[in-house]
């Protein structure tokens, strides 16, 4: 399947969604016009009649799509109603937000999960081994916003070590500040992701020990460590690497759970408020900027594969 | 694989049990909010009052449905996709295989709010439908379904290549029987265990999703309880009654947890070639 | 909770970073998507604004008409307000304001007529996004008689004639160029989202220097404010959606202050007043919110006004208030809040009278049947639905106590609940909820319930569904009423109409009254001056006067 081809593909499917997903916030009821005129005594209906039409809210959305989809080919994103800004303007900020917080839950989890994968695999069916692998189950069945709650309970409810939500405490209060506040929804969302994590590790380490050239390396008279980090640890990061160029995406998406639970102000909840509120122009482009990403990703992952494992390409 | 079935059958029994041995979910008592637990209330009162044990049944009855459903349909719309591209291959396979590589590439969570936030009304359900509680449970299933097929699909799809080429299969095709009657009679009941294996591993992942669509409030809505939306409400008193938060949250830990372990332990009973990842 | 509450204290004295006392942050719950005041209409633009731009008139915390930015209101008495007689026979008025001497935008400019003018055009402009037009588009003319002075020909003559709360000035020496040319992308283009921190662009005790989108604004004191001088030196307005959150920051000193206007729902103050009243004021004041039951009058179970009745009797809202809000949120017995002066206190109340409902109900035909829900002679049930805004808790509590209440004089009631785009967009909007609808109007101080319970306002297909009508209310006793208490300029007049409004409102029951809801100021010991309003002209209007001892 080559790589032009799945390009044109990723194109066609970002096609379909942008529709699908205009469509679907066209079938949307009412619109945020309706919401100001219930809350706010001194709009008259004539009033909502006028903004409507301003807004465009009154026309069919097929001809809305279009006209997006016309002015987006031009690269023009157009202006962002919910921020009063233009898009890109108002996405930069969500965007840095929610990869330096999946970025670092990534780096965490990884860091613990590949040793824990390791240390499992040496092992298969010990006692290690079957730890390791209830946790895997345990931190894959948890609700991430469960755990992120009990969290905020225990740390910051309970003995006040951390702070409950946010990205830094108002007016900017340091490096140190900044560190704090990302602590309890890194930790959240990197154990949800360790488990499997994991599990792939220990299992692409089992499938390698059992290799040809891992007994021929022995046979040679290599000592196990070098066997074990020098050839077969090689070779198991393909799993990883396919998970976390399929995770590749999930930095523009967000967590938009996590995000909720501790107030982040990611990608997560801005297209969350943008198809909430009815601002047509940021939420389709987030949504396709987080569905391209993983196109990317998962065309990455398989390049990466490719790569370095060149038997599956001879296939 | 029996910690699993161990788990989810305590789960069932508890859940069952509990309109004998617990007051009603709906009984209010203003005069007794946020009780702490007591022989009469053994998991203590929520803020109108009422048992969260009660509740915890209720909701778990309604979040149960809500994934039994969702799973079925998703298994249902799977296993097409899967035994069309498997039995039909070349182009056919390439479409729906795209399809399904397509759909599980999209951003999970912000399509199932944009799917969730549609109005029925407006596609053409009748406004007497919309109404009954039916509705209320079946209208985030297949909002879910529509993102859950994907598992399915793929290994239905992996067994039905395998299946194909055997004998049997040759020899229906050699006399003559259509497709449709060959995938129905000698496919489908060959590929039936990938079928519950693929279903049974979704469920937990089906149960977590209406839990999240719910605490956002664009699932199972109140006063109806879901474990999800117990959890919505446990958020805004997480300062005066932190334990609230607790229990639905553990109640779906659980249940996953338990259909997790079933399903692994299905795949391996039944496919033991496999490694467990 | 209590093993807890012992590191608690010790690890937030600890936290608490130590705030210089001239400098202020403030909590609110939502952050302005605009910050021009004209566009779009949002309480926490009002909010933030209302720090450092000042509308002409506005209603103060007694809820009483007053001049911010002008030196004397309008009267008829006083002779700065005249009656018009306009073509066709129709009454018009001219009044005249002028503008105080020492009131300047922060950059020296003076606010001047042409500011006035311009703001004027504006605002009567169909493209330009303004919302609330309404005012725009009575004011016919503006006669200039000096760089201060003005008068606006109106062409209606109601009571409230000198209020002008909603002719929001914009600063013509930035905004016009930003305006003329094309108008329809002025929303677009306004300095004060392009360009927010010019400080010629407000006119308050403070100005706006700091913006930073979805998380803070940061104002500091206007140097040519010629009012009191403002106590401090830095504020910053925190956005934090997520209550829970601002509570902690609340706790950890990253905030002093929650402001009542967008701030924890009264549920969560209370509880925080339990446990933190020692080191916080919490201040609840009656606002004009008024929470109801719009009762779908089309619908044949509603259409008996003994069954109203007898639904009202039947709740007793004092125990609901009592016990949910602590005693904090009063009980309405009409679109009328207690504290506006129009108020009829010597009308009967209706109290929980369970007796009587029982009995109202027997009159009117319904038995109680199987299951102890009531029949009548049709055999149907007298079973009602209930809508009300998901997401909602304290909502969510009232609407689920009144299921039980109403259980026992035999009604059932089913709840559903909706997202608010959903149920103002559609559900009651366009007259689709079956029996009743739970949400709140916001008002202002002797505000005539005119979109409300007038028939010409009830929405239907056929004026495009406009009007707030939403039971379906026609009463020409009541129509009657409306339109001559709009147009009656004496005062004890107009008082003995709204006490006909208020009886007739009481006995027709075409929505069942709640509660006032209460807004919950959390305030630290040592901040002074704030003075909660409880309407939609917020308490930072006078933030000059708000001092730390």
């Amino acid at each position: 399947m080559g790589v032009t081809t799945r390009l044109l593909q990723s194109v066609l499917v970002l096609l379909l969604m942008s529709f699908v997903v205009y469509g679907l916030m066209g079938l949307m009821p009412g619109d945020p016009i309706d919401l100001m005129i219930a809350g706010d005594p001194r709009l008259t209906p004539d009033d909502a009649v006028r903004l409507k039409a301003l807004y465009g809210l009154d026309q069919p959305w097929m001809e809305r799509w279009l006209r997006w989809l016309g002015q987006f080919i031009q690269g023009e994103l157009g202006y962002s109603r919910l921020y009063a800004r233009p898009v890109a303007e108002a996405m930069a900020p969500a965007l840095g937000n929610s990869a330096l917080l999946m970025l670092s839950a990534m780096a965490l989890s990884l860091s613990v999960a590949i040793p824990l994968g390791i240390l499992a695999s040496l092992r298969p069916g010990g006692p290690l081994d079957r730890l390791v692998n209830l946790l895997a189950f345990a931190s894959v069945s948890v609700p991430v916003f469960w755990l992120g709650l009990m969290l905020i309970v225990v740390f910051a409810v309970g003995l006040g070590m951390l702070p409950a939500g946010g990205v830094e405490t108002v007016g900017g209060g340091g490096l140190a500040d900044r560190l704090r506040h990302m602590v309890l929804p890194v930790a959240a969302l990197a154990l949800a992701g360790i488990g499997q994590a994991a599990r792939h590790m220990r299992a692409a380490m089992i499938g390698e020990a059992g290799a040809d050239y891992i007994r021929t390396a022995r046979a040679k008279g290599c000592g196990p460590a070098r066997v074990v980090l020098g050839h077969q640890l090689r070779n198991a990061l393909l799993p990883i690497t396919t998970i976390v160029a399929l995770e590749f995406g999930g930095l523009f998406s967000g967590a938009l759970i996590t995000e909720t639970v501790f107030a982040w102000p990611g990608m997560g909840r801005l297209i969350y408020e943008a198809v909430m509120g009815n601002d047509f122009n940021l939420a389709l482009s987030g949504l396709l900027l987080a569905t391209a990403m993983t196109l990317t990703g998962s065309i990455l992952a398989d390049m990466a594969y490719l790569r370095l494992d060149p038997r599956i390409g001879r296939k | 694989m029996r910690s699993g079935a161990a788990i989810l059958a305590l789960l069932l029994a508890a859940i069952l049990a509990a309109p004998w041995l617990l007051p009603a979910p709906d009984a209010l008592d203003l005069i007794a909010r946020f009780g702490p637990p007591s022989p009469e209330h053994p998991l203590g009162t929520d803020d109108l009052g009422r048992d969260i044990g009660a509740r915890l049944a209720q909701g778990g009855v309604v979040s149960l449905s809500v994934a039994a459903v969702t799973a079925l349909l998703a298994a249902l719309i799977g296993t097409l996709v899967g035994l069309l591209a498997g039995y039909h291959g070349g182009k056919a396979d390439a479409l729906l295989m795209r399809l399904t590589d397509g759909m599980m590439s999209l951003p999970l969570l912000p399509l199932l709010i944009v799917l969730a936030a549609a109005d029925p009304a407006k596609l053409g359900v009748p406004p007497g439908m919309t109404e009954s509680e039916a509705f209320a449970v079946l209208r985030p299933a297949v909002i879910i379904a529509c993102v859950a097929w994907t598992g399915v699909a793929r290994l239905v799809r992996a067994a039905t290549l395998s299946v194909r080429s055997r004998d049997f299969v040759r020899a229906a095709e050699a006399l003559g029987a259509r497709p449709a009657r060959i995938m129905l009679r000698h496919i489908l009941p060959n590929v039936a265990s990938p079928i519950v294996v693929a279903t049974t591993l979704s469920v937990g992942n089906i149960i977590l999703i209406e839990s999240a669509l719910s605490f956002l409030g664009l699932g199972i809505r109140p006063p109806l309880a879901s474990w999800g939306n117990m959890l919505t409400g446990a958020m805004d008193v997480v300062w005066s009654a932190p334990l609230l938060a607790f229990w639905p949250g553990a109640a779906i830990f659980v249940t996953v947890l338990g259909f997790n372990l079933l399903g692994d332990g299905l795949q391996k009973a039944l496919d033991p070639k496999r490694l467990s990842d | 909770m209590r093993k807890f509450l012992a590191p608690l204290i010790v690890s937030t004295m600890l936290a608490a970073p130590a705030w210089a006392k001239d400098e202020l942050a403030i909590g609110i719950t939502q952050f302005p998507a605009t910050l021009n005041p004209s566009i779009e209409s949002m309480l926490a633009k009002t909010y933030v604004l209302a720090f450092a731009h000042r509308p002409i008139t506005a209603y103060d915390a007694s809820w009483q008409l007053t001049c911010l930015l002008c030196e004397k209101l309008p009267t008829i008495e006083n002779g700065l307000a005249k009656v018009e007689t306009l073509e066709g026979g129709r009454k018009g008025i001219a009044a005249t304001y002028a503008l105080r001497a020492d009131a300047k935008w922060a950059d020296g400019t003076p606010v001047t007529t042409d500011d006035v003018v311009f703001s004027w055009e504006v605002g009567r402009h169909p493209q330009s996004g303004v919302a609330a037009a309404e005012l725009f588009r009575r004011i016919t003319r503006v006669e200039v008689k000096d760089s201060r002075t003005f008068t606006l020909h109106v062409d209606k003559l109601t009571f409230d004639y000198n209020a002008i709360n909603d002719l929001h000035l914009l600063p013509a020496h930035i905004e016009r160029k930003r305006f003329e040319g094309a108008p329809s992308e002025y929303r677009n283009r306004t300095a004060y989202d392009q360009d927010s921190t010019n400080p010629g662009l407000y006119n308050g005790p403070y100005r706006i220097t700091s913006v930073v989108q979805g998380s803070h604004v940061v104002l500091e004191p206007n140097t040519y404010w010629g009012g009191t001088k403002p106590g401090f030196k830095r504020i910053v307005i925190k956005a934090i959606e997520n209550t829970a959150s601002l509570e902690a920051n609340l706790l950890s000193g990253g905030i002093d202050m929650i402001a009542g206007e967008l701030g924890l729902p009264l549920e969560q103050s209370l509880a925080f007043e339990k446990r933190h009243g020692a080191r916080f004021n919490v201040i609840t004041k009656p606002s004009l919110s008024y929470e109801h039951l719009d009762l779908n009058l089309s619908s044949s179970l509603l259409s008996e006004p003994k069954v109203r009745r007898a639904l009202l009797l039947g709740l007793d809202r004092e125990t609901i208030s009592r016990q949910l809000f602590e005693g904090r949120q009063i009980v309405a017995e009409s679109v009328v809040p207690p504290l506006d002066w129009v108020f009829a206190a010597d009308l009967p109340k209706a109290s929980f009278d369970p007796v009587r409902a029982n009995q109202l109900l027997d009159d009117a035909g319904w038995m109680v049947g199987p299951g102890g829900v009531r029949v009548n002679h049709r055999r149907e049930r007298l079973s009602l639905e209930l809508v009300t805004t998901a997401g909602n808790r304290s909502r969510e509590l009232i609407a689920q106590v009144m299921q039980a209440q109403w259980k026992k004089i035999g009604v059932e009631l089913r709840i559903k609940t909706e997202p608010p785009r959903v149920m103002f967009g559609d559900t009651v909007t366009r007259r689709k909820f079956p029996h009743m609808a739970l949400f709140a109007w916001y008002s202002a101080p002797e505000s005539v319930p005119r979109s409300t319970l007038h028939s010409s306002m009830i929405p239907n297909a056929g004026n495009n569904w406009s009007g707030q009508n939403y039971p379906g209310y026609a009463s020409p006793a009541m129509d009657q009423l409306l339109d001559s208490v709009e147009v009656e300029l004496s005062k004890d007049k107009r008082k003995a109409i709204w006490r006909d409004i208020q009886a007739l409102y009481a006995a027709d029951l075409p929505a069942l009254p709640l509660f006032f809801k209460s807004d919950s100021f959390i305030l630290p010991k040592e901040l002074k001056g704030v003075q909660p309003t409880g309407h939609q002209d917020p308490s930072p209007y006078w933030a000059e006067n708000w001092r730390w001892e």
